[in-house]
Parts: structure tokens; sequence; C-alpha cells
């Protein structure tokens, strides 16, 4: 019982990160239906602008994590900026090939700023307390606080305010957000702004209890995509319950199957839940 | 009020309208005629910014606004309502309407104001107001297509084939309504395929044929043109 207890926190964890990095992919998945494999170098790009403003300028973690989201937020807007608007009538296929070509170049911009090596970073949050008889430590805790809040904020700019519903309007009808004025270039901005923001976030929150080096996107991309495709491509709630069930699965796995393996888990699930539902949990049509 | 002088559009190498010249007077009703393809619809993407010409101007109020980007369009005053409705599905009746003021979003109390203004000449959007659009019928959607576009508080409204597909009592109430829509002062062009219905409401119209306008006149002209009568109105 104290072993599943664990386990299951664990899992909330880890699906924690996991649905903020979905939340983002699905986000730019919805309006613009571009897969971003970039999203993953976002990613770990976020934890290592967080690491250096932690190491270099001994700034505190939140401080530091504020930096990160603005930062990877601006690259992502300057990614869609560069890469994908010029591409806007290209046919899909080239979006997925510049998503992958921007995903090597930043790894391998990372790796030749930072080198290859893994690193570990501090947090303030360390220590270790008793949690309804769990024994966590206080970063594992902020992770999945954090992970809840931002959701909670991302719900609420979304559906409360009128440049969250332009974000909806757009997914949902393109050519009928043209036609009642809203400018399109600026949701697409506003769009990666967000999603990079939330992969800063995501990494940032994770970093500590994870390592970081150049590659440490690639797992977790790969996963995301995993969690949209069950979700169902571009619904939000999907990205939410299915970045959970993911993360329970893969502590539950780890614990009574085999850790050697957990990381295939998420695939089988996606066969196994495919089988089933081939449009996903949810299916589409904007959020 | 409107005026399209030599206006070209293409797509890629296909040209979709050629040289066409249309003029809208201030509170007028004009109506577009043509079957599927003649380029109607391609004519108001033109106005409504969302496809650039390729020769000649498109004026509103004297200024030309050929190139200008749909948000910009919008918020000088002219606004479509597209053919297939191009409502937010998943949204209810009451936000597509708010997100159809997107350019007053600043003026709260204009907003509240359209709103109601909508609900009384659509009661029935009113009584669906926290519905999904994507759930109602074909005529309730129509309305509030044309409700979501009143919401701009447009100078000058397109309207698309309002009845296509529509039950003949509803599309009577449809050109009902845009009639009364004119007489509060909204200039109004139309695209229609129903002649017979468009022609009654309006003061005059053109004949679209593969892109090109190859019949102009008042109502009555065309109502008494042959070869228009032939084409469609049938009789």
């Amino acid at each position: 019982m104290d072993i599943l207890s664990q386990q299951l926190f664990n899992g909330l964890t880890i699906g924690s990160v996991y649905s903020l990095v979905a939340l983002g992919l699905t986000l730019v998945y919805g309006i613009l239906h571009i897969p971003n494999f970039a999203h993953g170098a976002m990613y770990m790009l976020g934890a290592y602008v967080t690491l250096t403003m932690m190491l270099l300028w001994g700034i505190h973690y939140w401080l530091a994590m504020a930096v990160s989201v603005l930062v990877v937020g601006l690259l992502s807007v300057l990614m869609e900026r560069l890469v994908f608007h010029p591409l806007r009538n290209a046919p899909p296929i080239h979006d997925k090939i510049a998503a992958i070509g921007i995903l090597l170049f930043l790894e391998a911009l990372a790796q030749l700023i930072w080198g290859a090596d893994y690193r570990s970073m501090g947090t303030p949050y360390g220590e270790v307390i008793n949690l309804f008889g769990l024994t966590v430590t206080m970063q594992r805790v902020l992770i999945n606080v954090g992970a809840v809040v931002v959701m909670l904020l991302l719900y609420l700019f979304l559906k409360k305010t009128m440049v969250g519903s332009t974000i909806i309007a757009m997914a949902q009808n393109r050519e009928g957000a043209h036609l009642v004025g809203i400018n399109t270039n600026k949701v697409a901005m506003l769009t990666f702004l967000i999603s990079g923001g939330l992969a800063a976030i995501a990494a940032s929150l994770a970093a500590p209890i994870n390592l970081v080096f150049p590659g440490m996107g690639h797992l977790v991309i790969l996963k995301a995509f995993v969690i949209i495709i069950l979700g169902g491509m571009g619904s939000i709630p999907g990205a939410i319950l299915g970045g959970y069930i993911l993360g329970f699965s893969e502590s539950l796995g780890a614990t009574y199957l085999s850790n050697d393996y957990k990381d295939i888990i998420a695939f089988l699930l996606l066969v196994i839940i495919l089988s089933f539902r081939p449009k996903g949990l949810f299916a589409r049509e904007g959020f | 009020m409107l005026e399209l002088k030599g206006l070209s559009v293409a797509y890629g190498s296909f040209t979709a309208i050629e040289s066409i010249d249309v003029l809208v007077q201030k509170g007028e009703i004009v109506v577009l005629l043509g079957s599927n393809g003649a380029g109607k619809s391609t004519t108001f993407k033109a106005i409504s910014g969302l496809e650039k010409p390729r020769q000649g101007e498109i004026l509103f109020e004297g200024k030309s606004i050929g190139g200008r980007s749909p948000g910009r369009i919008v918020e000088s005053g002219i606004v479509q309502c597209a053919e297939g409705r191009k409502l937010f599905p998943k949204m209810s009746v009451s936000e597509n309407l708010i997100m159809g003021a997107y350019v007053h979003r600043k003026n709260k109390k204009a907003i509240k104001h359209s709103i109601k203004h909508v609900y009384e000449l659509f009661p029935i959007l009113y009584e669906k107001k926290e519905n999904a659009a994507g759930s109602l019928s074909g005529g309730q959607q129509q309305m509030l297509a044309i409700g979501r576009a009143l919401m701009a508080k447009p100078k000058l409204m397109l309207l698309d084939e309002p009845s296509i597909g529509l039950a003949p009592l509803i599309v009577e109430q449809m050109f009902e309504v845009i009639q009364q829509i004119n007489e509060e002062g909204t200039t109004i062009l139309l695209a229609e395929q129903n002649a017979n219905a468009a022609l009654g409401i309006a003061s005059k119209g053109y004949v679209f044929e593969s892109g090109s306008i190859v019949v102009q006149g008042t109502s009555e002209e065309l109502l008494s043109d042959d070869s228009v009568r032939k084409a469609y109105i049938g009789a």
C-alpha cells in the first residue's frame, strides 16, 4: 500500500510535467495544425536558461524561471516568424521537416554553448516533508501545485478574456476569425509565446528532479506527441488528461512491470487506445 | 460607397474574376447573381481582404482598401457574412455574437446594446443563447451568422448566399430580415442564386458568368430581361 501511494504520487508528478508540455504542443496544433517537433528543444532550452541564470548570476529559482519563460516564449515567437509563417502556404510536410530541423539545430546550439555534460539543477525546495504519510521532497509538491495553478490560469485566460477567446475562435474556424476582424498573425504569435512559456515552466519545474542535457527534450516531446494523439489532436482537456494517464501508467508500470521498459509504456498505450478510439479520447474540432 | 474598378483576382494561373466593375451606393441593396463558380464569392473575398486583387481597385468611401488586412477592413466598416456561415461551432450563441463585436471589444456597453438588438431581430437566438452554435439548425445558424456580422456595426454588409440550403419559408423570413437591416441604415451587397427573391428586395443587380459581369441593370430591367429570366428564374 505504501509503495502504491508513493508511486501514485510519482505518477501525478510526472503527469503534471507531461501535461504542461503537451498543452503547449496541442495549442499550436489546434491553431496552426503544425506538429511542432521543436517544442522538445524549447523544453530543453527552458531548463538551460533557468540553470544558467541560477549558476551565473545567482538569481533566485523563481526569478530564473520567469526569465526562462520570457526568453523561451520569445524564441518560440521568433521561430514562428522566421520559419513557420513563411511556410504557411506550403504543403504540410514542409512544416514537419522545418520543425525537425529547428529541433536538431537548437540541440546542436545547446551543445555548443553548454557542452554535452549532464548537469543537475539545485533548488531551494530540496527538503523532505511528510505529506499524509508519504515521504516526498518539497520540489515534487511544487511541481504538482505549480502545474495545476498554470493550467487554471490558462483556462481562465482562454475562457474569460477576449484575447484568450481569439485563440479558441481561430482554432474553431480560421476564416470565421478573419471575418470578425481578428488578426490571425497576432494570434499565431501569441499562441507560440504561450506554448514556449509552458515548455519553459515545465522544464524549470522538472529539472531539479531530473538532469539537464542537450538531448533531454527527445523523450519528452515523443511522449507529448503520444499524449496529444491519445487525447485527440488539438484538444486541451485531452492533453491534460492524457498527460496524467501517461504519468500514472509509467510510474505504476515501472514498479509492477519493469523499470527498464517504462519508456515503452507510452507507446503501448498509444497502440491500445487508438485500436479502440481511432480519433483519440476527445475528438478534435477546436478545444 | 463601394466601388470596384477593373478588379481581377487569380488563384495561381486560374483567373477567378476578370476586370469587373461594381458600384454600390449608400443605403442600397445590390445583388450579385450567378451560378456556382461564377466569381461571386471570390469578389466578396477580395473586398474582405481574404484574397489579394491581381489588378484593379477597391474603393470604400473614396479610399482604396485593396490589400488591407481583413481586420482593418472590418474596422473600416465592411463585414462579410460568408457562405458556409463560418461560425465558431463549439462556442455558444452568445459567445459567437460577442466575438462578432471583436473590433468594438473596448466598448462593453455598445456590445450589450448590439446583442439586445440582434436578439430582437432573431428571438430564436435569444432562446438558444446558451446552446453551442454547431447544434443549431441550418436556418438558425444562418441567423446567427447574420447576427454575428451585425455585431460589428457594419456600414456595408456582404451577404454570401444566405438562402442556400434553407426551407422556402425560412428563406422568406431571411429576406424580410435583410430588408429590415437595410432600412435601419446598413448598405447591403448580396450574392444569390435565388434571383427572384433577391431582385425582389434589391434596387439593382449584376449577373456573373465565368468570372465576368455579363448583364447589369436595375431589378426591373433584370427581371424583364429574357436571358436572365431563362438562366436564373426558370420562366
